[in-house]
């Protein structure tokens, strides 16, 4: 198998975490919610120079300057990290995901947001 | 050593103080520093920098490792990928005597960097009782995390499948060595634990998750092991090999 784009890899992993989302799995629905928000600023900071290195803090810092500069909608540097704890929570501690006061809908359509912005970057 | 002794146990946090500026470049250090003011600003009870940093065993793919009790501190925009695990200190006790590992590795291995006395009493607890970190949790979450970590493997997201397998076959390792007395390290160090142990394809298949940039098929092949070994005994998983990874030498 080879690497896919970006882009498409987020809308994939996006589609995964929705039905995850509906079949009442949010523990996978958070995973792969993450793996869509972090493959959709990977494809974008590719597409403007922006390096990653694979490090989740430069996506952190890659979304804040993707919204100031009018790429993104909004500012989802803080949903990455709250994501990214999250998922390790589930992972590594076999925890139930805690998003707070914020619904897995309401975080997946954020990133949505995030991979339409992706996918605009790439046509 | 009466860890409950006052002096004895200010000798630990000035060593463990100076272990931590030992094994941190400066940049760290920064960090580490802002860390420690934060949480002594939200009235904290311990910080302890932990993992590989601690063990001054870092690698490209490490995190910078703490560990709180007693407060939740905020850190702001780090400049590096930052694990911060905050417990209130009844919770840190309690997970403490149900064998979670990660406390009990903060108590014996992580370097301390302040304490109000809450891990001197967790440490003299886990000495009295002769404590042990519960090794079934750690196959438990190696056999939870399988299904989503074959799935992403299959859907040609490398950096995330790699990142996915590294934290899979962790959690094997940390499962067969405590279920064998060993007392997993850090991260790096698993890998040559493993070995040790006669786990020849996890400690193979962990190194190159690490160091190396292994392909899609390395990777199925690193969940099909785990998935194999998690499927056996502690005692038989630890001699097992992986049919596919056998050559005709084995």
């Amino acid at each position: 198998m080879s690497p896919k784009p970006k882009v498409q890899v987020a809308r994939e992993h996006l589609t995964k975490a929705q039905d995850e989302a509906a079949g009442g799995d949010p523990r996978d629905a958070l995973q792969w919610g993450f793996a869509s928000l972090e493959a959709a600023i990977d494809a974008i900071a590719a597409a403007r120079g922006i390096a990653i290195d694979e490090k989740h803090w430069k996506r952190t810092e890659a979304a804040r300057s993707l919204h100031a500069t009018g790429v993104l909608p909004k500012d989802l540097s803080n949903l990455h990290r709250s994501l990214n704890e999250a998922r390790k929570a589930v992972f590594y501690d076999g925890e139930d995901p805690d998003l707070g006061a914020v619904s897995i809908e309401d975080v997946l359509s954020d990133v949505e947001d995030a991979v339409v912005a992706a996918e605009a970057e790439a046509t | 050593m009466d860890l409950a002794d006052a002096g004895v146990w200010a000798e630990r946090l000035r060593f463990d103080r100076a272990r931590a500026a030992r094994n941190q470049p400066p940049e760290l250090a920064a960090i580490t520093a802002t860390v420690e003011a934060r949480s002594r600003d939200v009235g904290a009870r311990a910080l302890i920098l932990s993992g590989s940093t601690a063990r001054a065993r870092r690698t490209r793919v490490s995190d910078l490792d703490y560990h709180v009790i007693g407060g939740r501190p905020e850190i702001g925009h780090p400049t590096e990928d930052i694990d911060l695990y905050c417990d209130d200190a009844e919770t840190f006790m309690a997970k403490l005597r149900s064998g979670d590992d990660l406390v009990h590795w903060s108590v014996w291995y992580g370097c301390l960097l302040f304490d109000d006395g809450v891990v001197q009493s967790a440490a003299t607890y886990v000495a009295g009782h002769d404590g042990w970190p519960d090794a079934s949790r750690k196959v438990r979450q190696a056999q939870s995390a399988l299904g989503f970590t074959e799935q992403i493997v299959d859907s040609g997201d490398r950096g995330a499948a790699l990142e996915q397998v590294r934290g899979l076959l962790s959690l094997t390792a940390r499962w067969l060595l405590l279920a064998h007395d060993v007392f997993p390290l850090s991260r790096d160090e698993l890998s040559d634990q493993a070995l040790d142990l006669g786990c020849v394809d996890l400690a193979a298949a962990l190194h190159r998750s690490i160091h190396c940039e292994p392909e899609f098929d390395e990777l199925a092949t690193g969940v099909r092991l785990v998935k194999h070994l998690t499927s056996l005994s502690a005692a038989r998983a630890r001699r097992a090999r992986l049919p596919s990874l056998m050559t005709t030498a084995d």
